[in-house]
């Protein structure tokens, strides 16, 4: 048979799907992972995204980390630190190849579907044998549960106040507001004299959705059901803030970083931040004077909680020692020199000496009226926070009203709660 | 007439006669086939895998379990029918049509003009095209991070000096409105990707025998005719060249907009990249993912299709 040049393309395009097809419907038939356990290695490997040992962030952990890793002979510990964009990403990409970190410092929404994806390993028996549960604040206790277990310990807690400028307060003649009526009205006070009267995140994504969440809950409502008064009513105090001046239209832009430049700069009197920026404020801008309040109160004074938890990975061959770094994180004389230096608030009762600070202290007591999604929210709070974002964008700018724009939120969140 | 012919050698192995520059050649092409593979394996490695794979997933119900311990259903065709009964990926896709034709639009345009200007040698030319050539290579975590700064409300250079000539008062938020957001990041794609398209429409005008111009001025054409009637026209090949490239970079960019705008505000930048980053990496939906980045990966190819049956119709009339 006279081989010619098309049939030989046709040969070769031939061997290529028979390579190419099993390898292909094999890879459709696994979708990763589900091999042996690790053994152990020797090794302790622990992956966070604080950040590496240089950053402010990151550093406190490294020390805490290494000073552990010297008075214990036998474990040799290693960091990895991941970029928060790529973690989760990268904790799959680990799942499905079974190379997962020994412990792995998750984003305490994440602990359930970790859990549910057989990622990290269920710490019930542990916990139950640890018997320090009790010692743990109940929102931050109850971010480990999924599934009826716990599969993780809370590492650290932050909670959301309103930091305020003392100049710019006493020279508009105002205090820090009480209710959310009195921050509307301090705010477009404040917003007349030059800066802007309060400065929070409202950028693209879950993380703008934080000042519309604490709105919310304040007035009652709950993220479940945004479509109703609270939600409105929150959806609205942002657009009217936003036309009196209050809140510059530019929040819809900035993440929690540039609502903290906003404050340090004077551009804003007042922020609604998280505790991280304590130290940073002090450090970057030691001229600023500033005091923290406590939130607003309308029905309720519920922070958001921000946290991570500490878990195992699945199929660690070093579970035990995992989980004895672990608990050495969470004793309170670790927790009161590591807390400061994190700018991190204890996620447990019975720390002593980690709040003498007094904007600390506002931070320790905002945090006893703390919320965190939980059950199925807790699982799809990325997207339901970032559809509420997305309302008050539609809200702010003028291409929705209130009510239209909670009504599609919610027409999307059921159908994201009610799914899988 | 006789013919003389030289006897057929016999192959020893089955007897028959095979000849022998027949055996060389197919020798011949075996080793050339041979020093191809590498590249051929890495190719279907890196490239073809990855895509039936993706293709694959799309098929499946994938969660993050899935992904984790394996264990994924067949749902044909489910996906599809669900992402295109959502108003949010048709929205998506459609954003990323209108942002590519503008984008591209932009660029030819600003590249064209670009390439007409440096086309007359004059002292500075090459270290001018030099420094534009910057905006190519440049990584786009910078430029898009300068293009941020520069629009920034409170403290960019835009509203620095739109305020200095007084045209405006007070801040305004370029990326925080959505109309602006999307002329932004139109502009900033646009300034990126238009030294690349002068660079291919200057090796195009190169190319234009200078003999038509002169043949032209005899015919008293004026410069604007002489663009229109015989830059253009001799341009085209190397104009759609230039528009179908810079549609495909346009269509599958993720970075600029992903570091300028998220998608936002109000997801009036979400186009179909960042649409299928949220449903993979924010929602953990790899399946419905996977349907748009399947889709991603159509228009292209049509379009390419489509361009390459143009000039074949072209050089076969």
């Amino acid at each position: 048979m006279k081989t010619t040049r098309s049939t030989l393309r046709v040969r070769w395009a031939a061997g290529a799907a028979a390579v190419l097809l099993p390898l292909g419907l094999t890879a459709c038939g696994s979708f990763g992972g589900g091999g042996e356990a690790d053994k152990s290695d020797g090794a302790l490997t622990v992956w966070q995204y604080y950040g590496d040992a240089s950053t402010p962030t990151g550093g406190p952990l490294y020390d805490v980390l290494e000073a552990y890793d010297k008075q214990t002979e036998d474990v040799t510990i290693k960091i990895r630190f991941i970029p928060f964009d790529d973690f989760n990403r990268t904790l799959l990409q680990a799942a499905a190849a079974d190379d997962l970190p020994d412990v792995a410092l998750i984003n305490a929404f994440d602990t359930q579907s970790m859990a549910d994806a057989g990622v990290i390993q269920d710490l019930g028996a542990r916990v139950d044998e640890w018997g320090e549960k009790d010692s743990y604040f109940p929102t931050s206790w109850k971010t480990t549960q999924a599934e009826g277990s716990t599969y993780g310990i809370p590492h650290v807690a932050d909670a959301y106040a309103v930091y305020y400028n003392k100049k710019l307060l006493d020279a508009a003649g105002v205090k820090p507001p009480a209710s959310w009526v009195e921050m509307e009205a301090t705010a477009a006070t404040l917003g007349k004299k030059g800066a802007f009267g309060l400065a929070v995140s409202g950028v693209e994504g879950a993380e703008g959705a934080t000042g519309l969440v604490i709105r919310d809950l304040a007035g009652g409502g709950t993220v479940e059901k945004f479509d109703d008064a609270a939600g409105h009513h929150a959806l609205t105090a942002f657009k009217t803030m936003v036309d009196s001046g209050a809140l510059s239209e530019g929040y819809l832009t900035w993440n929690e970083e540039d609502a903290k430049n906003q404050f340090a700069n004077e551009k804003a009197a007042m922020m609604i931040n998280s505790a991280t920026y304590i130290s940073v404020l002090r450090e970057e801008n030691p001229d600023l004077e500033w005091g923290v309040a406590l939130l607003p109160k309308d029905k309720t004074r519920l922070t958001f909680l921000s946290a991570e938890n500490l878990t195992i990975g699945k199929g660690s061959g070093d579970a035990d020692a995992a989980w004895s770094l672990i608990t050495h994180l969470q004793e309170p004389g670790v927790l009161a020199k590591y807390l400061p230096a994190r700018n991190k608030l204890a996620a447990r009762n019975d720390v002593t000496g980690a709040d003498d600070d007094p904007v600390r202290k506002v931070f320790t007591e905002q945090l006893e009226e703390a919320w965190a999604p939980d059950g199925k929210l807790a699982a799809h709070s990325n997207e339901v926070f970032t559809l509420l974002q997305e309302a008050q964008q539609a809200v702010v700018s003028g291409s929705g009203s209130p009510e239209e724009a909670a009504g599609s939120a919610q027409t999307s969140i059921d159908e994201v709660l009610g799914g899988s | 007439m006789s013919t003389l012919t030289a006897p057929r050698p016999v192959d020893p192995a089955s007897g028959r006669g095979t000849p022998a520059p027949r055996r060389r050649r197919r020798r011949r092409l075996s080793s050339g086939y041979l020093f191809l593979a590498p590249a051929i394996l890495f190719v279907l490695l890196t490239v073809v895998y990855p895509l039936l794979y993706n293709i694959s997933q799309s098929f499946f119900d994938v969660g993050l379990r899935e992904v984790v311990s394996g264990g994924a259903r067949w749902v044909g065709l489910d996906n599809y029918s669900d992402q295109f009964g959502r108003s949010a990926f048709w929205h998506a896709l459609a954003i990323s049509l209108g942002y590519s034709t503008a984008t591209v639009a932009l660029t030819f345009g600003v590249g064209l003009g670009m390439a007409l200007l440096f086309r007359p040698a004059f002292p500075g030319r090459n270290v001018a095209r030099a420094l534009l050539l910057l905006a190519w290579i440049l990584p786009t975590v910078v430029s898009a991070n300068v293009w941020r700064w520069l629009l920034d409300g409170s403290y960019g250079l835009l509203n620095a000096a739109l305020r200095g000539v007084g045209l405006i008062d007070n801040d305004v938020f370029w990326l925080g409105e959505p109309s602006t957001a999307i002329a932004a990041v139109t502009v900033a794609t646009a300034w990126s990707f238009a030294p690349f398209a002068m660079i291919l429409l200057s090796s195009g005008l190169q190319g234009i025998p200078t003999t038509l111009y002169e043949a032209a001025r005899i015919d008293g054409a004026s410069p604007w005719q002489q663009f229109r009637n015989v830059t253009l026209p001799v341009l085209r090949p190397v104009s759609l060249t230039t528009i179908l490239l810079c549609f495909i970079f346009t269509f599958k960019t993720f970075d600029t907009i992903f570091l300028m705008t998220g998608g936002g505000p109000g997801g009036a930048t979400k186009i179909l990249p960042v649409y299928a980053y949220n449903e993979a990496f924010k929602f953990s939906r790899f399946d419905t993912a996977a349907v748009a980045t399947t889709t991603l990966m159509l228009v292209p190819i049509v379009l390419s299709f489509v361009y390459f049956r143009a000039v074949r119709n072209e050089d076969s009339a």
